[in-house]
């Protein structure tokens, strides 16, 4: 049923970014070599079950483990393994698996027992097939199967929300994830995931923006009462779990621990993709759209790439060498920065986003009328251009001042926590209980009030740190939640991690 | 561009070699930083707003512009000068602190600087506005700290003590505006009928007169430099607010209440309180709400306390006005709810974040 549109006190569009990722699709060719991490998504690390010198072909499990909250790793070619050894990659030291391509066809082999006509498979079955496939690993919390591969067991799912709300700077296409046959797989996908989650009611959240799948997909899903679809503002941060579960099931987030301890699981509409193609047509999760934006890339588009592609395969040609270039995985405001260029994509990527580095500096910037630039105040000439794209960099655009309370970081805040005042207690080494009650803990590292910052202060880090400090005073966010939510799973792994 | 880079590499390269010289770098900094803006980079977000405080002080300059070209035309090129004065003298103390202190200098002093001379009478001698101006940057500011921890508006702080030390200077002698021609496009000063009038808070107060609305709109009657032109006000207030710099709940709560309160002590004593049309473009009033009492860090964070805030300023401006020997009602209520600020924050947050 398509519900009202909705959206939440705070946050801030981004509109209009320049460089965004066109709604065209190339597969990238086959890497000489692949890197493959033995933890991807959601789940502990594995142990590689292949050896230097072992022959693998593209699918093949490479590692496993029923007895721990993971889901299997597979090979992305057909090949040799060269190599397994530890490497840093995004400040964790994980093993990887490297293997040499030998075999340059494209072909993937099926995982047996997958079938167009679904209905059909039991439901251990097809729980086993998104199992194997590794799409279980997906989003933050994992999608719940009989294998240990989420927090909580797929009945105890009481919601499952699907969002493509895309409320980042750049966001992968809508239109390109959900063209055509994609549109009806996807829905497919979430018919199977009904079935494995027999006691959960699904929201379908999309950007109140493209009214064209809104509307195909309202027409498509009238038949289904356990459906309901929302369209969502593309304020950011909307497409965060501790902002969905608020805005759709109008409830309270444990801030600090995942959806699925309240029993709701959020995924995106990749994953639900994966799922229909696991279920399906048996595919392991071994291929991975991303969008390439920004403006320092030479064309915008959407790539496939193999998990284990190393980002010198993908930007090499791809980005504009003239100038200086900051790579960041993700998002704009909390990403990771790639500054090695040979480590690999795996399951979690979805964009790449290069935007110039700017240490240049600028003759009188704060007289210029800013015909290119973003700014949440309306005091740029941008903000009446709607046409103009705008070009973001890395440059600070002004000194650090004092914060002179102009509470631009107190209206965007998504979760209704005051960063200055938070900041100031901080700075001062203030830290006890009155910060704690003051909501420090709440703070879901958005980026926001950083970015709004006039006086350009690292609102966001400076939070973080007394986070730390607090924690390490014996205070914790879990008794700021514990006493007020009834969470499942908790004594389970918690491998929740904040990118 | 190029001309003023090597002006500032000369003068810097001078500095580094005279000892003497070199205390003065914050100077130097202060004009490189406004010049050629940053070259530092962002962590994490990787991006950040291009609004920063000189581009968000350049608006509120922006905002006055109308007011103060306007009150060039009303009472003269005097009024250049008075505005240069508070310049240079606030601007020396900014600058010494900032030495001492070894500092950077801020630009909250480009505001201050500007909205200090408006708030005074036409005809005010320029040692008053070096004085003034000193006395509000030193102990409405520095001596709290600084830009951002200021308790008190430094252009308020400064009005107030030319007040009370020199009441004679700063209450007596009133102007009336050039209103033909050029007016004071080509003149100096007004010199015709200097002294011979009174605002129309004290004509109200002494005689119980009321002048005329439009007259009071657009600048026609006598007043403080800056305060008498009100549609510019009201229209730089309302630019303030539209480009998201000001929040306008301070000034809705206070305006409103100063139109509304009025009505109810009219019944009571109704020679004593002039009704809210009159009171709300009279005396300081706009100027006050739009452009003082706003200022982001002497006013309430919360928005609530913004409520709150404008509500008892209101309040407080009125009973001032009706009540007390003195019409400086907005002044008064500005500084003193200004004191009062930090409490109201308090207490707005006991409130919202009650221990459950």
């Amino acid at each position: 049923m398509l519900k009202p549109v909705r959206t939440f006190r705070g946050g801030y569009e981004f509109k209009n970014f320049n460089g965004q990722a066109r709604p065209v699709i190339i597969e990238n060719q086959l890497p000489a070599m692949v890197t493959i991490p033995l933890k991807q998504g959601f789940g502990t690390e594995l142990k590689s079950m292949v050896k230097k010198g072992d022959v693998v072909f593209a699918g093949q499990t490479i590692a496993r483990d029923d007895s721990v909250v993971s889901s299997p790793i597979h090979s992305s070619v057909n090949g040799v393994v060269e190599e397994v050894r530890r490497v840093n990659y995004f400040k964790r030291q994980t093993a990887m698996v490297i293997i040499r391509t030998t075999n340059a066809s494209k072909e993937i082999p099926r995982i047996e027992g997958c079938s167009l006509d679904w209905a059909r498979l039991s439901n251990e079955k097809i729980e086993e097939l998104i199992y194997l496939s590794g799409v279980s690993s997906l989003d933050r919390e994992g999608i719940p199967t009989r294998f240990k591969s989420s927090i909580i067991p797929p009945e105890e799912v009481k919601h499952l929300i699907v969002h493509g709300v895309g409320s980042e700077p750049y966001n992968i296409s809508l239109e390109l994830l959900l063209k055509d046959k994609n549109l009806l797989n996807f829905l497919e996908g979430v018919k199977i995931l009904k079935r494995i989650m027999p006691n959960s009611k699904v929201h379908l959240s999309l950007n109140v923006k493209k009214k064209n799948i809104i509307e195909q997909v309202a027409k498509l899903t009238s038949q289904l009462e356990w459906l309901d679809i929302y369209p969502l503002e593309p304020k950011y941060p909307q497409g965060y779990d501790e902002m969905l579960v608020p805005t759709i099931l109008n409830q309270n987030f444990p801030y600090g621990y995942s959806a699925a301890n309240i029993g709701v699981v959020i995924l995106n509409i990749q994953a639900v993709l994966g799922v229909y193609e696991a279920v399906c047509e048996g595919k392991p999760f071994i291929e991975r759209i991303i969008a390439i934006c920004g403006p320092s890339i030479k064309d915008n588009l959407h790539i496939k790439v193999r998990v284990g592609t190393s980002l010198k395969d993908i930007l090499a040609q791809r980005v504009k060498i003239e100038t200086p270039v900051r790579v960041v995985m993700n998002s704009l405001l909390t990403g990771f920065q790639l500054n090695d260029i040979s480590l690999p994509v795996d399951r979690t990527f979805s964009h790449v986003i290069a935007i110039p580095e700017k240490r240049e500096r600028e003759f009188l910037s704060f007289m210029k009328p800013g015909k290119t630039k973003d700014s949440y105040t309306r005091a740029f000439l941008a903000e009446m251009l709607p046409w103009v794209k705008r070009s973001p960099d890395t440059n600070k655009h002004g000194e650090e001042r004092p914060c002179i309370s102009c509470g631009f970081c107190e209206r965007t805040c998504p979760v209704k926590i005051i960063p200055h005042l938070l900041a100031k207690y901080v700075q001062r080494n203030l830290i006890d209980e009155t910060i704690m009650n003051y909501g420090i803990f709440n703070c879901i590292e958005c980026g926001l009030c950083s970015y709004v910052c006039p006086s350009k202060i690292s609102l966001m880090k400076i939070i973080k740190d007394g986070q730390d400090k607090l924690t390490m005073q014996g205070c914790d966010s879990a008794q700021c939640i514990l006493p007020y939510f009834n969470l499942k799973g908790i004594e389970e792994y918690r491998g929740v991690t904040k990118l | 561009m190029r001309i003023i880079k090597n002006v500032i590499d000369n003068l810097n390269g001078l500095m580094q070699k005279n000892k003497y010289l070199k205390t003065f770098k914050p100077v130097m900094n202060a004009m490189d930083e406004f010049f050629f803006g940053t070259d530092k980079v962002t962590s994490l977000p990787h991006i950040v707003d291009n609004m920063d405080i000189k581009r968000l002080m350049s608006f509120v300059i922006i905002a006055l512009l109308p007011v103060t070209i306007a009150s060039i035309y009303f009472w003269g090129l005097r009024v250049l000068l008075v505005i240069a004065v508070s310049y240079a003298f606030g601007g020396l103390i900014e600058v010494c602190f900032a030495i001492f202190r070894k500092k950077e200098i801020h630009e909250g002093f480009l505001v201050t600087g500007l909205i200090f001379p408006l708030i005074l009478p036409p005809g005010v001698p320029l040692w008053v506005v070096a004085v003034g101006s000193m006395f509000g940057v030193m102990f409405g500011k520095e001596v709290f700290g600084g830009t951002g921890r200021n308790i008190f508006n430094p252009a308020i702080a400064g009005r107030i003590f030319l007040t009370i030390a020199f009441p004679d200077i700063m209450t007596m002698h009133w102007q009336m505006p050039f209103s033909k021609g050029l007016g004071g496009f080509i003149h100096f000063q007004n010199t015709v009928d200097a002294v011979t009038t009174a605002t129309p808070l004290v004509m109200f107060k002494n005689q119980g007169v009321i002048a005329p609305y439009l007259n009071l709109m657009f600048g026609q009657s006598a007043g403080c430099i800056g305060e008498t032109f009100r549609i510019g006000i009201i229209l730089g207030g309302l630019f303030l607010i539209v480009m998201r710099i000001v929040d306008w709940r301070l000034p809705l709560a206070y305006l409103a209440t100063v139109v509304i309160f009025p009505y109810i002590s009219n019944h009571l004593i109704h020679t004593q309180f002039a009704l809210g049309g009159f009171q709300l473009l009279s005396g300081g009033l706009l100027l006050g709400a739009f452009f003082m009492a706003t200022d982001p860090v002497t006013s309430p964070f919360t928005k609530q306390g913004r409520w709150i805030a404008g509500f008892l300023l209101g309040f407080l401006t009125v009973l001032i006005r009706g009540l007390s020997g003195y019409v400086e009602g907005v002044m008064f209520s500005i500084l003193l709810i200004n004191a009062f600020t930090p409490l109201i924050d308090t207490m707005v947050l006991k409130v919202r974040y009650k221990k459950k």
